[in-house]
């Protein structure tokens, strides 16, 4: 404010001129200072299908630090009102209005239109925001990682398909480098060790192990029920047809031989955090651990045996309005922190 | 088999033949017109289809050097990083209506690929091969596609900028769409086997019906074989079909697919049955036509000629009077007033003969009676002379040559008296009163009439008969007259003695009696004349003996023949029954 104000003053020599950018300057300093009021918009890909808005969790279950349901259409809309009483204090905004089930495509449409605030921002919508775009991202939280079935019972098969997925390239590509490549549950910047699990592709090992086998062992479905993550499941399928299994992506995850699944890290804590994705995962709940080694250990004995492949560590990426000020809006686990932000121009 | 049938059966089978020969003709023609017609519409189909294909490929070229050109492409090309490009091809594969669309940089790695999306990071080697691609023009190509293989037709174009490249590869299937995109003649299909598959693949076979699979397998697999085209005509009657198999081969000449222009033979077929019909019906109506005309044409010529054959016949039988009706001029009418003219000549020649004849037989009569009246007549004659001259000279002894004339009159008279009962018997020949008779028995009581005269005559007699033989039919007396008459011509005809056979044969229903001597025969004169009445050879008789004998075996509807030669004999024989 001072350098505006001594900017101001070395400027104004000039009569109207002068005039304009005192005018200019008052503006400007009246939209970098916090104010109440404004309806905050914001779009997400989830929906929640349930009679009321959801308690746990990330996201809208965030919100009830400051701000008290008053609308919920299950799986399409909720409204949020500032919290008068709310432990921090009343949050500079008046509402906040989130609209389910949107697109990442619609969503980015609806960001560059100005109809929405805040925007998810998915790896093919990335390279396409402008460059002035306000981008708010958590640490890589969201473990992509391919679960078989029961089924799937022989262990060469599951290693073979392991071994064929080309990570760098899905991550180069499909996923634009967000996040990072691992065939770790744990990512790095938690654990420390996601390093020491191999995450190249070997396709000739990935052969050699399926030589043999019969095709009716050979042939696995793939299901994948997040259309943004159907690329990823059909570049997973193309490196598993070199390595000699026949994958077929399907839509429904449910039957499918192996499906390829979401899982939110839900703590800071490194053990707490495997024990929440393992028990996500379906797998034994790791040995209790003390040290970052015994960890490892922990998490290298949930991998034997291929029940589950990792695959990637993703952050949550928004898009936001540049009339949203404040923040960042998001915690580095993904947490939503709307109480700090306000508005221009109050409701748009 | 009469002449006019024999006419009839000519004139028919000319109609039929030249029936079927035009009616084959007509086929034939129609055939090798449909066949003329039906090169044509498959030649226009396949210069359709070519110029289809290369409409196409001109498309495709300038939609994938429309993308080469573009700023997009140019972008890609000199881009540091490709991954930010890895979706490009499918937005712009539906700008230019491409179905297959691949951004490959210029070592031949997949950017971007519309088909398979998935594929980024792959190798098109083939691209980075060194090539002419734009004089290339469009070529088919296997696509390998995420849920198969595809024939398609490709082109590629270049994008440099910067001193780097990036290949652009799209085109279109090859597919059951492309096929139905070609206007077809009626009666006219257009299949396409895409041979992307070692060996033959049902599947592969795009635009057919399930019933093709099988038909057309071999001709597919002939054509994989040879690599040229072929064409067959395959199934049978109305659902037969002429495929024309041309093969389409790739940028390396390899064979990628199968062309199949169908012509079916449907119309064909249906012209031939119609054409059948039509010709077996003008053919039934002509060969009726025909025959009817042939009916009257033959008629026409044989009635003459029926009517000759009847007369003839007429005449055969001794009708001599018989005449044919000569209404033409032509060379059967010049025969029926021929014919006409022989019988009116055959009648004045018979009436001539006749009265010739009948003069004869008078004179024959009177000199026969003369001659048969005169003997008895000169003993009377002599034998009234002397009475008278006894009377006169010789009183006392008239009364002895009175008995003794008297006598000599009397068996002169009595000669004169048989001589008229005899030509009176042959006036009053009796009609026969037939009955069963054994000829055998009749032969053997006759031959025992006869011992004194043989003996007299220094005949022996022999007698062969059948032991088969049985009843026959006849009139006894006149059948005992007749031996009689032959036996006694035997015993003249043999002064000097001889042998005398008589011989009777079993006929299948009658008998042969033959009675032969040894005499001294007769001239063939002598054996023309020998029953005509009054005839004879001998110093005595009457000349009616053989001439009854013929009488009596013509009322019994017999024949008489004689068999004779001088100095051996003469056989007459008889047959009845």
């Amino acid at each position: 404010m001072r350098l505006m104000s001594s900017t101001w003053f070395a400027a104004c020599r000039g009569g109207r001129r002068c005039l304009a950018l005192a005018a200019l300057a008052a503006t400007a300093a009246a939209a970098t200072r916090p104010h109440y009021g404004g309806t905050l918009r914001v779009e997400i890909r989830q929906t929640f299908e349930t009679p009321d808005p959801p308690t746990a969790g990330y996201g809208m279950p965030d919100l009830a630090r400051a701000f008290a349901i008053t609308h919920w259409e299950a799986g399409r809309r909720a409204v949020y009102a500032a919290d008068e009483n709310a432990p921090g204090g009343r949050p500079f905004l008046d509402t906040v209005e989130i609209e389910m089930a949107r697109a990442l495509r619609d969503q980015s449409i609806d960001l560059e239109l100005g109809k929405t605030d805040v925007a998810e921002v998915g790896p093919s919508e990335l390279r396409r925001q402008p460059a002035r775009r306000k981008l708010w991202g958590s640490a890589p939280v969201r473990l992509v990682a391919l679960v078989f079935s029961p089924r799937v019972g022989d262990a060469r098969v599951r290693e073979a398909l392991a071994l064929a997925v080309d990570r760098a390239a899905i991550h180069n590509v499909l996923l634009q480098r967000q996040g990072e490549v691992s065939a770790a549950l744990l990512p790095q910047w938690l654990s420390g060790y996601a390093f020491l699990f191999p995450a190249a592709a070997d396709a000739a090992r990935a052969r050699t192990l399926v030589m043999g086998l019969p095709p009716a062992v050979r042939a696995i479905s793939l299901g994948v029920e997040d259309v943004a993550e159907r690329p990823v499941a059909e570049r997973i399928a193309l490196n598993a047809r070199d390595a000699g299994l026949a994958v077929s992506v399907v839509p429904r995850a449910a039957g499918a031989d192996v499906r390829l699944v979401e899982v939110r890290i839900g703590s800071l804590d490194p053990a707490v955090a495997l024990a929440g994705i393992a028990a996500s995962l379906g797998l034994p709940e790791p040995t209790q651990a003390g040290s970052p080694e015994a960890l490892y250990v922990a998490e290298r004995a949930l991998l034997e045996g291929f029940r589950v492949i990792p695959l990637f560590h993703l952050p949550d990426v928004y898009g936001v309005n540049p009339r949203v000020k404040g923040g960042p809006g998001i915690a580095p686990l993904g947490e939503w922190h709307f109480e700090n932000l306000w508005v221009e121009g109050g409701r748009p | 088999m009469t002449f006019r049938t024999r006419l009839l059966l000519i004139f028919t089978v000319a109609v039929v033949a030249s029936v079927a020969l035009v009616e084959w003709l007509a086929t034939d023609s129609a055939r090798q017109a449909f066949e003329r017609l039906e090169t044509q519409r498959v030649d226009g189909l396949v210069a359709q289809f070519r110029k289809e294909f290369a409409q196409r490929g001109r498309e495709i070229v300038r939609a994938v050097n429309g993308i080469a050109a573009s700023e997009a492409a140019v972008n890609i090309a000199i881009a540091a990083d490709y991954s930010p490009y890895y979706n490009e091809a499918a937005s712009l594969a539906s700008a230019h209506g491409l179905d297959l669309l691949e951004l490959v940089a210029g070592d031949g790695t997949i950017v971007s690929s519309a088909e398979w999306p998935a594929r980024f990071g792959y190798k098109q080697d083939w691209l980075a091969e060194p090539a002419d691609w734009e004089s290339r023009g469009a070529f088919l190509r296997r696509e390998e596609l995420p849920d198969g293989v595809a024939l398609s037709l490709v082109a590629v174009g270049t994008a440099s900028a910067g001193g780097r490249q990036l290949y652009v590869a799209g085109g279109q299937q090859l597919d059951r769409e492309f096929l139905s995109s070609l206007v077809l003649p009626e009666g006219m299909r257009l299949l396409l086997y895409r041979n992307l598959e070692p060996g033959f693949s049902p599947a592969e076979l795009v635009g057919g019906r399930v019933e093709d699979v099988a038909r057309v397998r071999p001709l597919i697999e002939q054509v994989q074989q040879r690599k040229r085209a072929i064409a067959r005509t395959l199934g049978s009657g109305a659902g037969a079909e002429t495929f024309h198999a041309l093969p389409l081969t790739g940028y390396q000449d390899d064979l990628l697919g199968v062309l199949l222009i169908s012509s079916s033979r449907r119309e064909l077929v249906e012209l031939e049955s119609v054409l059948r019909r039509t010709g077996m019906g003008v053919a039934a109506a002509s060969i009726l036509l025909g025959i009817a005309l042939s009916w009257w044409a033959t008629a026409r010529v044989t009635r003459p000629v029926q009517q000759l054959a009847r007369s003839a016949a007429r005449v055969a039988a001794g009708d001599w009077g018989t005449t044919v009706e000569a209404p033409s001029a032509d060379e059967i009418g010049q025969l029926a007033r021929a014919f006409n003219r022989m019988t009116r000549e055959l009648v004045a020649q018979r009436e001539r003969l006749v009265r010739a004849e009948r003069v004869a037989a008078w004179r024959e009569l009177a000199r026969r009676l003369a001659h048969e009246l005169k003997n008895p007549l000169f003993p009377l004659q002599i034998t009234v002379e002397n009475m008278q001259r006894a009377r006169e000279r010789y009183p006392e002894q008239f009364d002895e040559v009175f008995r003794e004339g008297s006598t000599t009159l009397l068996a002169e008279l009595a000669k004169l008296k048989q001589i008229v009962a005899s030509f009176s018997d042959f006036a009053r020949m009796p009609a026969p009163e037939m009955q069963p008779v054994s000829f055998n028995e009749l032969v053997s009581e006759t031959l025992k009439l006869f011992e004194a005269q043989f003996a007299r005559a220094r005949v022996r007699a022999e007698a062969a008969l059948d032991a088969h033989l049985g009843p026959v039919q006849a009139d006894p007396d006149q059948m005992t007259r007749v031996l009689r008459n032959l036996i006694l011509n035997a015993i003249d005809a043999m002064p000097e003695g001889g042998t005398l056979t008589v011989r009777t044969v079993a006929l299948e229903s009658g008998v042969r009696l033959e009675v032969s001597d040894t005499g001294q025969g007769l001239t063939p004169e002598e054996s023309s004349r020998l029953f005509t009445p009054y005839y004879t050879t001998k110093t005595h008789g009457t000349g009616l003996g053989l001439a009854i004998v013929q009488s009596v075996v013509s009322d019994h509807h017999g024949r008489i023949a004689v068999e004779s030669a001088p100095g051996k004999g003469t056989t007459f024989r008889i047959e009845l029954g």
